[in-house]
């Protein structure tokens, strides 16, 4: 048997045959401190151990979190480059790859011009490989054509914050901070499924007595403990954020000596709300008119309240809209920049809070620098030592690069970490464009079903397999450590964007020899930005358990607490929502009579290419189903268990239905990890929010019938 | 080792991460010793977790013709000795919890043994470790009394007693287990 050490006061158990990397999680926002197990002699990754003395997690870890270390020796990893040969891939080199990867390139940007070639990022990744993403589009393949796939998750909390607060930094106030919150209003999110590893913080308060709201059209595990549980229809939330506002300012519960001091707008936001009333909420909303009350009257009166929300507002045509409401909501309370009270969304991806500030967005430079402003593109331009004048202008949306290659104008697209056949809306669009192209790169460790569409498949690392920094949901900036080696011929996304820069005639501006030779750059172009991360170095995030951006230089302690005195507005106060509300894109009607939603299950995660290849999350969980109410199902004759197909105007999809009183009798619910015939995506409405670009995910009209 | 589990059934979340760590303890050959159930899917997404009692006086180990399931100086319940065990799976029936799985393959049973090889470190088992919502917590005895005393008054500030006519609608919210 194995001898056991346990180190005096790290209260982790190690076999003395392995050493325990501390590392962080994989998927989601939170990115939970972990330990993963390797073998001193074999090198093998051989399990997980959780890390208690990390301040925002103190050790929990969710399913997914247990399981992360499974997908770094499985199986189905790729190798070697795989090159499509006769509709089939077949192995090859990395000379072989890139030499394809450059003829094609510059065939093609040689007829069509440099703006033929686009690039599809991730924010699954490093802040390092990010930035590179943006600069790699940029300056080695000089296209205007980059995006990434936080469009379909984070950029209505992003607009919604730039709008109300001047910067979108996920969340005001640290995570530990919550177990001293007296109400928590939630809207749009089912944390107990997303972001497990948050409940124990609420749980904390709960025992204190805070109270907690929550909007949902389903009594999820989170709705489930609520005080108030506010189930309103999917698409109404403007209204019922207005409808709060309206009592706030009738009961007078608004902090009005606040509100003078450090916000606009609040006289004409008194007259936007005025219609609100409960009797009018109640009747769009689809909201008992005393639960509205209720929940107005509790977070009226806590003396420290947080508002949290996530995908359910924010995968709206009106997504920015309902930030910028439930962020009023805040500000009204004159809870914003107070200790233990605030606002917050939950990010999704591992990175998504600094994957979003470094340059992949199709109009953003690093630091949030605007890629319209000559100052911003300047600055940037003298870091990567390219002229001002060679700088791409803005380039377009996420979905709306498919609507560009649709229309012949990109010709190529190389996908960095992400998985836009499962993951973005309508997708028979998405899958026919990728037909389209002249030719698709994609980097990725599994074959996932955006790679089946490409001409050479590229072999990446896993999270595992790399270091370098990410921003969890906090704003904390935190490090990712090297486990173990790559596997096979796999290269790290930067060494894979360096061979092609290589190949296109840019070595000379991706010199990198390490990860910390591109954070070094990093910083530098992030310095002076809204998001500055100059001030942050790897030691300091090693001995402060991550510093949090914006952090301007070496003896900034970092910002925990955003806008304690002053917003990030040009005159530095915030600006409240004055917003109606308007129905959704796409209503019941006699042909679609029903509203259908999306969202996750705690099993899966991202677009399921990993979660569905771990044992344990796909043994809970192995498929897609359609959760209904059973008065639903007794109108059309259905059984727990019974398949059905749904319709909307853009596809269709057959499933099992799971009977629960736990949502509304008029919607239908189906959890979208899954691809090919089994993606709820080839139904969602990919109607655009205004500011945003983000789709309308969370809710389209539906047909049902027994299959 | 002082420390009990103690279960807080309100606050399962229906995550099985217990399970997926279980399956990483020590020994455990990837199959978890743990369950997790819904009270009722079709009401709504309460869930609670099963843990082994690890009872004082366990019936597996009283029903068991070999003398297999040996208990341990702190009183864990530990899964049948292989040499000894001869696979009757008078055990699997014994319990009133059905804890004790017998593997036909490998034919063997097991249980969960709270974790030995971490707890009598004083390390928390891996359930209680990763339970993010802490529904299972490996705590002092003298916090878990502390804790059952308020949970009791707060169920009663809140008016939460169950009454005989609608006893079946509350689930036990915490019970503690306890070796000393």
């Amino acid at each position: 048997m194995t001898n056991f050490v346990v180190k005096p006061g790290v209260k982790n158990l190690q076999h003395d045959d392995e050493k325990l990397v501390t590392t962080h999680c994989c998927y989601c926002g939170m990115q939970c401190g972990m330990h993963i197990r390797v073998n001193k002699k074999s090198g093998d990754v051989v399990g997980v151990e959780p890390r208690y003395d990390w301040p925002v997690t103190n050790g929990k870890m969710c399913p997914k979190g247990v399981t992360a270390y499974q997908t770094i020796d499985h199986p189905d990893r790729i190798k070697t480059p795989l090159i499509k040969k006769n509709g089939k891939f077949v192995e090859s080199t990395w000379e072989e790859a890139l030499d394809l990867i450059e003829k094609n390139y510059k065939r093609l940007q040689s007829h069509y011009g440099k703006d033929a070639l686009s690039v599809f990022g991730g924010v699954s990744m490093t802040n390092e490989k990010c930035y590179l993403v943006g600069k790699y589009a940029r300056v080695a393949l000089g296209t205007r054509y980059v995006d990434y796939n936080g469009r379909f998750c984070m950029s209505s909390a992003a607009g919604g914050f730039m709008k109300t607060l001047g910067l979108d930094r996920g969340s005001t106030l640290p995570w530990p901070e919550l177990e001293h919150t007296d109400c928590f209003f939630m809207a749009g999110t089912n944390t107990a499924e997303c972001h497990p590893t948050t409940i124990q913080w609420l749980w904390k308060a709960r025992d204190k007595g805070a109270k907690m709201i929550v909007a949902d059209p389903r009594e999820t595990p989170t709705a489930r403990i609520a005080d108030v549980h506010l189930d309103l229809k999917a698409g109404t939330d403007s209204a019922l954020a207005n409808g709060i506002m309206h009592l706030l300012i009738k009961e007078g519960y608004v902090d009005e000596a606040y509100v003078q001091a450090r916000c606009h707008n609040y006289e004409e936001l008194k007259e936007g709300v005025r219609a609100f009333t409960p009797e009018r909420t109640a009747i769009i909303t689809g909201v008992d008119k005393e639960k509205i009350l209720k929940a107005a009257t509790i977070f009226g009166r806590s003396p420290r309240s947080v508002v949290m929300f996530a995908r359910g507002i924010e995968q709206q045509r009106k997504g920015v809209d309902n930030v910028c409401l439930y962020t009023s909501m805040a500000l009204l309370r004159g809870q914003i920049g107070k200790f233990a009270s605030g606002v917050a969304t939950f990010t999704g991806q591992g990175n998504g809070q600094g994957g979003r500030e470094h340059g992949q967005k199709a109009d953003a430079l690093p630091g949030y620098r605007k890629i319209d402003n000559p100052e911003h593109v300047a600055y940037v331009s003298d870091v990567w030592g390219i002229d001002p004048k060679e700088m791409p202008q803005a380039g377009v949306s996420a979905y709306e690069m498919f609507d560009h290659i649709q229309q012949g104008k990109i010709k190529a697209m190389h996908v960095i970490c992400s998985n836009p056949a499962v993951s973005a809306p309508n997708n028979h669009y998405i899958w026919d464009g990728f037909e389209k192209l002249d030719f698709m790169v994609v980097s990725d460790f599994f074959l996932s079903e955006t790679a089946e569409f490409a001409d050479v498949v590229l072999p990446a690392t896993t999270w595992a397999e790399d270091e370098g920094t990410t921003t969890n949901l906090e704003g904390r900036v935190i490090r990712i450590r090297k486990v173990k080696e790559p596997v096979g011929e796999a290269k790290t996304d930067w060494e894979i964007m360096q061979l092609i820069a290589e190949r296109m005639g840019k070595k000379s501006y991706f010199p990198y020899k390490s990860v910390s030779d591109i954070y070094e750059e990093f910083r530098l172009a992030s310095k002076g930005g809204k998001a500055d991360y100059y001030g942050i170095t790897y030691d300091r995030i090693e001995k402060e358990d991550g510093v949090f951006w914006p952090c301007p230089d070496d003896t900034h302690p970092g910002s925990p607490t955003m806008f304690t005195d002053s917003f990030a507005t040009e005159d530095g106060k915030a600006n409240l929502a004055v917003v109606g509300w308007e129905e959704p894109d796409e209503i019941p009607s006699a042909d679609y009579p029903h509203i259908l939603t999306t969202g996750r299950v705690v099993f899966h995660y991202l677009s399921g290419t990993q979660t569905r290849r771990t044992p344990f999350l796909m043994e809970q969980c192995p498929e897609p189903y359609a959760e209904i109410h059973p008065d639903m199902a007794v109108k059309y004759h259905l059984n727990n268990g019974d398949r059905v197909v749904l319709i909307t105007k853009r596809g269709e999809i057959t499933v099992p239905i799971k009977l629960t009183k736990a949502i509304r009798r008029d919607h239908i619910f189906v959890p979208y990890h899954w691809g090919k015939e089994l993606s709820i995506n080839k139904l969602t409405n990919p109607a655009l929010d205004p500011t945003s670009r983000m789709p309308e995910f969370k809710v389209c009209a539906v047909r049902m019938q027994k299959a | 080792m002082k420390k009990v589990m103690y279960l807080e059934f309100e606050r399962c979340i229906g995550c099985r991460a217990c399970q997926a760590a279980c399956r990483e303890c020590g020994g455990h050959d990837a199959k978890e010793r743990n369950y997790v159930e819904y009270v009722d899917f079709l009401e709504n997404r309460q869930t609670y977790p099963m843990l082994c009692m690890q009872c004082k006086d366990p019936a597996c180990a009283k029903v068991c013709p070999a003398n297999a399931i040996q208990i341990t100086e702190e009183g864990v319940v530990l899964s049948a000795m292989e040499e000894k065990c001869i696979g009757c799976r008078n055990c699997t029936f014994g319990c009133p919890f059905g804890i004790p799985k017998f593997d036909f393959e490998e034919n063997k049973m097991y249980k969960c043994d709270m974790c030995y090889d971490r707890t009598k470190y004083d390390i928390a088992p891996m359930c209680a470790s990763v339970c993010p919502s802490e529904a299972i917590r490996f705590i002092d005895h003298d916090e878990m009394m502390s804790l059952r005393r308020r949970r009791t008054q707060l169920n009663l500030i809140e008016g939460k007693k169950p009454s005989e006519h609608d006893k079946w609608a509350y689930v036990p919210e915490f019970f503690g287990v306890y070796s000393d």
